[in-house]
């Protein structure tokens, strides 16, 4: 596994260095200073014509009692909203990371803010309305099991960045999956949700606030209480253990105060996004500057000030170029998503790659099965495929019988279930079509990133399509599939070659290139939701189905794009079968054996971001598809692509036609959109799939 | 590998006995051949023809369903039916509707289940669908709102969907009553010296202690009408170009000045955020209108987006709160 190699020791040793008080006394005041003067400014901005000479005015007594309710009711309750909210998050994020001895972790990263948010918008969906406080402990319930899941599956977090930020990602989405269901089948109950789901400030009292500051103060107070025992746990385990630290017992102690901390976030605010992230990575930017600054009593409550400052820039930056208006309409957590990030993007360039120790993902020798399996295998999947095709073609409100598609094929059949047929057909198709392309895109990301958990969403490919089809969607509303397709396709390329070239540093470490990915896969989730926010606010149906996937009205024009990329694209990375395979061992098997490395992965990964860009314009925004089939087909049939490709693509065709026939039925005449649904079957294979593999360190 | 060849199996077997056919193969009855062909143009400047005025009638929108029973069509599909009866009063369903899904995505299967002579939507549903629809049944679709012409939109809705079901007499006499009831509404108001006094329209919902209001702009359906009733709207900045609708928080209240207030909740959506929740914002307290007491809720169950028979209960409403 790529260790940290560049961090480990700061991390490890800075807490001891000796405080030099002085200069830590000014870092505090530089930071008290600048929030008090954002603060000021922040107070100045607003939807209402109040400004900063009314606000003088009301401090030398001249002010009017208009602009002092405005400040007393609505100006001081977003500020000190802000400031609890980046100080829970700061504080909160670092001692998640000190708990995970890894600076990916943060709230957002172990799914803490996905689990609270969920939590909520149950709540909402059913309309029982809570007051303030249990709806807190309701958040709480939820982000706890949320961070107990991920870090059971991350070992804690000590197996490494990749696998917590990917246990954290895939936890997410699927609770993200859960709260858009939610919200689509609630629509009325759970419109005040919608934009409060990515975070905002807009408060009208000071109810939140007033509940929630104990509570924050009571985790800063735990976290202050454990700040000896983080700095002592930060030797290691074992070390800690020899100088009289009881590991476990910290251990759980701080994930609860970290929670809370979280939880309570969520509760004024919603999830406002990367926070926790940021804050303590300003931290530990000017930490060598001043030693003693990595000390846990130095550290988090500096974290929690740098937090404060985040949402509160975030918040005064956004108004500041869009208006105050826009304060209103686009949630401050979309801002600090974007900064979060960038800064992931830039963690994950300090990187260094430990070398070739990790274990491969196809591991082209190992797991080979006997060509009988495969067969065996081949034929089964078909025969599976063909069966869930006819699942899908029969399954819907009212379910049809197979004599019907017979009638249907000879075209016998009578008007209504002609027509019937005649629409699901093009959704059957498109879904079995997304899935196989999906799958084989996944297959080729995860033999040229040579890593097991890489699939084209994670890689911020699938995001990118997405921002790309959004955006067209808005700015041309008649927009044909080949134009939606052609944008998507670009944007796909685009962020991808973003992606790649950022994660270049004198050669391509694919776990860089997966972290990497994952910031930018942040990036454009938080850029279709202000797209879509500022333009078009109240077509909520169209937000869902652009964020999460859907087969809804597909006509047959529509699967067109994908039908010719699996077409024309498929032969070519089946070609390559040998390349991948061998690009799977490692960096030197194939410069001996003479293949162009870089050439080799840079066609293999072109052909896979536009594949993917072709199923996104046919049926949005589906995850895991890419990231379940390849790893399936390679428990079935072993880790060689001549094998593997086809087993992957009828995988996932299966997969994503399976998800769209129950979204048909569960719920009908309600429909359930497909990307929500493989999200919902495939998110639990994946955690399985980490579950059973935690012991061994990717 | 023998749980895959049972899966396998069980799966076949599962295909197998559901052969056999759920339908007869009949011609199709003509069953209203008295009736006149019927040709109308629709918001896509396309022309729906139909042999006859269509009686079995879907609609997508709730604005649609509430026109159809204005002209005394019960429609045999309605998209959420469970949220029209929690939100649109003025069209009572008489229960005989199916339920045809969500307003987002409706089934197609459930649809044509009904064998429907006529599907009307709007121009929010997405080309790709409705070209789907039109292989089931004809589709009308209507421009669900115009924030250019609010009102003219609304009245253009009712004559399209009149004509599509033959009752273009019905739709005469229901915007006859419109146009009169907005006279009177007018009268009443100016009897009461209330012409050109300021008024807002909103709504709000609230999640923790974000409270999002909703303005309705001159663009609105609503705003539009209460301007033709003789007041005038106090809040002047644009709304989107559909719906008229803007959005604020209570510290952009500040910019109104003293007038009417009007806004609807609904219990069975959170509730009455400017009668309850903001009751002891020190904002809310000092705005000219909540101390002069002009700040008037009006009835459940108006539909916002509706059209006349929706209208007039807002123009009763209104009328009522600024005159009483």
């Amino acid at each position: 596994m790529t260790q940290l190699t560049a961090q480990r020791p700061d991390l490890a040793t800075a807490p001891l260095e000796p405080v030099r008080r002085v200069r830590v006394a000014g870092v505090f005041t530089i930071a008290i200073v600048a929030v008090v003067l954002l603060a000021a400014i922040h107070l100045t901005q607003g939807t209402s014509s109040v400004n900063a000479g009314d606000l003088l005015k009301l401090v030398i007594g001249q002010g009017t009692d208009n602009s002092a309710n405005v400040l007393v009711a609505s100006r001081l309750p977003r500020l000190l909203a802000g400031v609890l909210v980046g100080l829970a998050l700061g504080v909160a994020g670092a001692g998640l990371q000190s708990l995970a001895r890894n600076p990916l972790a943060s709230p957002d990263t172990l799914g803490v803010n996905a689990g609270a948010y969920l939590a909520v918008v149950i709540f909402a969906a059913f309309g029982i309305s809570l007051p303030t406080l249990p709806s807190g402990g309701i958040a709480f319930v939820g982000g706890l099991a949320a961070a107990v899941l991920v870090l059971s599956l991350s070992a804690g977090g000590t197996a490494g960045p990749t696998r917590l930020i990917l246990a954290g990602s895939a936890v997410a989405m699927a609770l993200a999956g859960v709260t858009t269901l939610l919200m689509l089948l609630y629509r009325e109950e759970t419109i005040g949700t919608f934009a409060w789901g990515a975070g905002t400030l807009v408060q009208t009292d000071l109810v939140a606030v007033k509940q929630m500051a104990p509570i924050v103060a009571v985790g800063i107070i735990g976290a202050m209480v454990l700040a000896p025992k983080l700095d002592i746990l930060a030797l290691g385990d074992d070390t800690a253990s020899v100088l009289g630290v009881r590991v476990r017992r910290t251990r759980v102690w701080i994930t609860l105060v970290t929670v809370l901390l979280s939880a309570a976030a969520v509760t004024v605010a919603g999830p406002v996004g990367f926070v926790g992230l940021v804050a303590p990575v300003l931290v530990r930017l000017i930490a060598p500057l001043v030693p003693g600054l990595m000390r846990h009593r130095v550290l988090l409550p500096l974290s929690g000030l740098s937090g404060i400052l985040v949402v509160i820039a975030s918040d005064v930056v956004l108004r500041a170029i869009l208006g105050g208006q826009a304060g209103v309409e686009i949630p401050t957590g979309i801002m600090t998503m974007l900064v979060g990030a960038v800064v992931l993007v830039w963690l994950a360039r300090r990187f260094r790659d430990s070398g070739p120790s990790r274990q491969q993902a196809g591991r082209a020798g190992g797991g080979l099965r006997t060509r009988r399996t495969f067969w065996i295998v081949t034929v089964s999947l078909v025969v599976l495929l063909v069966a869930a095709l006819v699942f899908a073609m029969l399954a819907g409100d009212a379910f049809l019988r197979t004599g019907d598609i017979v009638n249907w094929i000879n075209g016998r059949s009578g008007r209504a279930i002609t027509y019937v047929l005649d629409t699901r057909f093009p959704r059957v198709l498109s879904a079995v079509l997304c899935g196989a392309a999906l799958a084989i895109a996944g297959a080729t990301v995860q033999a040229v990133c040579r890593n097991p958990l890489a699939e084209p969403g994670i890689l911020g490919i699938t995001g990118g399509a997405g921002v790309g089809a959004v955006v067209v969607l808005m700015a041309v509303p008649t927009a044909g599939i080949w134009l939606l397709s052609g944008v998507a396709a670009v944007a796909a390329l685009a962020t991808f070659a973003l992606v790649y070239l950022v994660s270049w540093r004198g050669g391509l470490s694919s776990d860089r290139l997966v972290l990497i990915g994952v910031g930018v896969s942040s990036a454009t989730t938080a850029i279709i939701t202000f797209v879509i926010v500022y333009t078009d606010p109240w077509n909520i149906s169209l937000a869902m189905t652009w964020l999460s996937g859907s087969t809804y009205g597909r006509t047959l024009p529509q699967v067109i794009p994908v039908a010719i990329a699996l077409i024309v694209l498929t032969p070519v990375i089946v070609l390559a079968r040998r390349e991948l395979d061998l690009l799977s061992l490692d960096d030197d098997v194939p410069r001996i054996l003479g293949v162009r490395l870089e050439r080799t992965r840079l066609v293999a990964l072109v052909g896979a971001a536009l594949m993917t860009a072709a199923a996104v314009s046919a049926i949005g925004v589906v995850g895991f598809v890419g990231l379940v089939a390849p790893h399936a087909a390679r428990a079935l049939v072993g880790g060689r692509h001549a094998r593997l490709l086809p087993i992957a693509a009828l995988l996932g065709a299966v997969l994503v036609s399976v998800a769209d026939s129950l979204g048909r039925t569960l719920l009908a005449p309600a429909q359930i959109p497909a990307g929500l649904l493989t999200a919902l079957i495939g998110a639990p294979y994946f955690v399985y799939l980490l579950w059973r593999t935690r012991a061994v360190k990717l | 590998m023998k749980r895959l060849t049972a899966l396998v199996a069980a799966t076949l077997a599962l295909v197998l006995t559901a052969c056999g056919s759920s339908e007869n193969i009949t011609p199709e009855a003509n069953s209203s051949s008295a009736n006149q062909p019927v040709s109308v143009t629709d918001a896509r400047n396309k022309k729906v023809d139909l042999k006859a005025p269509a009686t079995k009638v879907v609609g997508l929108e709730w604005e649609i369903i509430e026109n159809l029973i204005t002209l005394g069509v019960q429609p045999v599909g309605v998209a959420d039916v469970k949220g029209y009866t929690a939100w649109v009063s003025a069209g009572k369903l008489d229960g005989s509707a199916k339920d045809v899904g969500t307003r987002g995505e409706a089934s197609v299967d459930a649809i044509v289940a009904l064998t429907p002579d006529l599907i009307i939507t709007t121009t929010d549903e997405s080309p790709a669908t409705i070209t789907q629809l039109e292989k089931a049944a004809p589709v009308l679709v209507i421009r669900g709102a115009d924030a250019k012409n609010a009102i003219p939109q609304m009245k253009t809705n009712l004559e399209l969907i009149a004509q599509a079901v033959g009752k273009t007499d019905q739709a005469k006499t229901a915007l006859a009553e419109f146009d009169q009831k907005l006279a009177e509404g007018k009268q009443k108001i100016a009897d009461a010296g209330k012409a050109g006094t300021p008024y807002t329209m909103a709504d709000g919902y609230k999640q923790g202690s974000t409270i999002s209001i909703r303005m309705y702009t001159s663009g609105s359906l609503l705003g539009a009408v209460t301007n033709e009733l003789g007041l005038k709207n106090a809040w002047t900045a644009a709304g989107d170009p559909d719906y008229g609708l803007a959005q604020t928080d209570i510290e952009g209240l500040t910019k109104l000045k003293d007038g009417e207030f009007l806004y609807i909740a609904n219990n069975g959506d959170g509730g009455d955020v400017f009668g309850g929740d903001l009751a002891k914002n020190a904002i809310w307290k000092n705005l000219p209108f909540v101390k002069s007491g002009n700040v008037h809720r009006l009835a459940d169950g108006i539909w916002m987006f509706g059209g006349p028979k929706s209208t007039e209960q807002f123009i009763d409403a209104t009328v009522q709160a600024v005159t009483s």
